[in-house]
Order: C-alpha cells, then structure tokens, then sequence
C-alpha cells in the first residue's frame, strides 16, 4: 500500500435505510511492526503499531478495539451497526508512540 | 464423515477418533453399551472439543479474564470463529467472528477476545461491544507465528462466558 501512515477509510453502504443493520468496513495505513524484525542492515525495527480504537456514532462510544502488533499491517476491522439515527461515525485509531488518525464519515438515509 | 452426537454439533473425523478412543477406555473398565454412552455424554458436557490450555501463560490470560467462569463451548449460534485450516501466509490470517447472542441494553455481548495459543503476545486483540452494534459480527486479519489453536472468547454482560475454536495451519511464519 502506498498511501501514508495513518491514511484511513471507512466505507458504507451506499443505500441505508433507518434501522438497518448495516455493515462498516475499515481499513488504517500502518506498518503493524512487532519489534521482532531487523532491517538487512542487522537494525532492530521498534515496535510500532494501532493498539487502540475507539468508534463513536453521533458522539456517542460504542466499540472500543484493544490491539496488539499481532494484528496484521495496515488493518482491517468491519463490524456491524445499528443505524438508527443519521449521525456520524468516527473512528480514532491511536498507536504505540501515541499518534492519533481519525476518520468520519455520515450515517444518513436514502429517502424512498 | 458426519456423526451427530447428542449435544446437535457435527462431529468431524478428528473428534470422532478422540471420542471412539475415550469410548473404548470406557467399554474396558465397564460391561456394557450404557457406560460409553454415560462417557460420551461426560466428555460432551466438559467440551470434547475444546483444546488443551497449552502453558501457564494461557492459563494465566484465561483466569484474568474470566476467573473461574465455566468457558462454554459447542454452540456456534452463540460464538462461531472462522479461520481458515491452513494459513500459507501468516501474515496475513483472515478471522471472522460471529454470535447470534443478543444485544440489548439488559443482555449484550460486552467483549470478545482473540487469543493465538504460540504467539508471542497471546491475547491478540479485545473487542469492547455495546447493543448499539445491533450485531456481533467482526473480521479482521491476524497474524501467526505456527500451526497453533486459536481461541475467541465472548463474555455478555450478564457474565455468561462462550467460546469458539480454531486450529489453524500456518505454512509461512508471520511474526518473526
């Protein structure tokens, strides 16, 4: 992947009806480093990966993710949501060295 | 092969050479069909499927988070993992976790938690849940350093504690 460290999207579908179970899918830019690594120059790599996430939905906390450098680079979550209200969805991924990156993107229903 | 067995989840070959070989301890120290039966159903009971805590560090993680809980298992409606048998990369591992238990501000699945058996950090990743998710549905991609079981463990709020497992074949080392 080519885009920088901590470049994030979190895709919808495109049609969401109030009350629909719908399905978020996400994905973070980060190297995920174990600290196990060395580079070929014999360097150790630091361990430097998300050990946290937090959504919000219209400002409310409604999953918080624990993480560990076991999960895999540039990570993936998806995960279900009630949407009952036409609000936004934020999620904050913060890692290691305590660097944060947001993403938000609007709940809001097609109209029929 | 398919056996169903009294608890209503399929047997796999796996399960089945395990539970025939307890059978037949049973039929050794016991005349008769009923005392295999009273065995299977024993076995079944303590989970025949579930693996072994493998060291004192898994232990230790398991006491942390659920004491002394009994760590139910066997019903995928209420905790189903997915991982694939073999991972060639171990990189990169999918994992689908799923529970069709309720989410309801009175009865929620409060946290589910990943925990990789040989990994050098077990206790992969914790799910923190609320009923707003309406669902409990989660992927993600894990790595794997070798051929291990995987455990995915969900307690609701109401303290009751279910598990699924997953033993998974890792062809490429993927932690180092």
């Amino acid at each position: 992947m080519s885009s920088a460290v901590g470049d994030a999207r979190i895709r919808l579908p495109d049609r969401i009806a109030r009350g629909d179970a719908v399905i978020v899918n996400s994905i973070i830019s980060h190297p995920m480093d174990t600290g196990f690594f060395r580079t070929a120059e014999g360097q150790p790599i630091p361990a430097w990966f998300i050990k946290n996430v937090v959504v919000t939905y219209g400002g409310q906390e409604i999953a918080r993710f624990e993480w560990t450098s076991g999960i895999s680079r540039d990570p993936v979550v998806s995960f279900m949501l009630k949407a009952d209200k036409e609000a936004p969805l934020t999620m904050v991924w913060t890692d290691n060295k305590g660097s944060t990156f947001t993403k938000s993107v609007d709940v809001t229903f097609a109209s029929a | 092969l398919e056996v169903t067995v009294p608890f209503g989840q399929p047997f796999n070959r796996r399960d089945f050479v395990r539970a025939a070989s307890l059978v037949a301890v049973g039929l050794a120290g016991a005349s008769g069909v009923s005392a295999s039966e009273r065995l299977l159903a024993v076995t079944a009971v303590t989970g025949l499927r579930d693996p072994e805590v493998p060291n004192e560090e898994i232990a230790r993680i398991l006491k942390e988070l659920f004491g002394s809980r009994p760590i139910r298992s066997g019903d995928k409606s209420k905790m189903a993992l997915d991982m694939p048998a073999v991972a060639e990369d171990g990189r990169v591992v999918p994992v689908i976790i799923e529970s069709n238990l309720p989410m309801t501000p009175e009865n929620y699945v409060k946290a589910v938690h990943l925990i990789v058996d040989h990994n050098p950090d077990p206790h992969l990743a914790a799910f923190h849940l609320t009923p707003a998710l309406g669902t409990v549905s989660i992927q993600t991609r894990i790595k794997m350093k070798r051929t291990t079981w995987v455990r995915a463990i969900l307690e609701t709020s109401t303290g009751e504690v279910w598990a699924d497992y997953a033993r998974v074949n890792v062809t490429l080392n993927g932690c180092g």
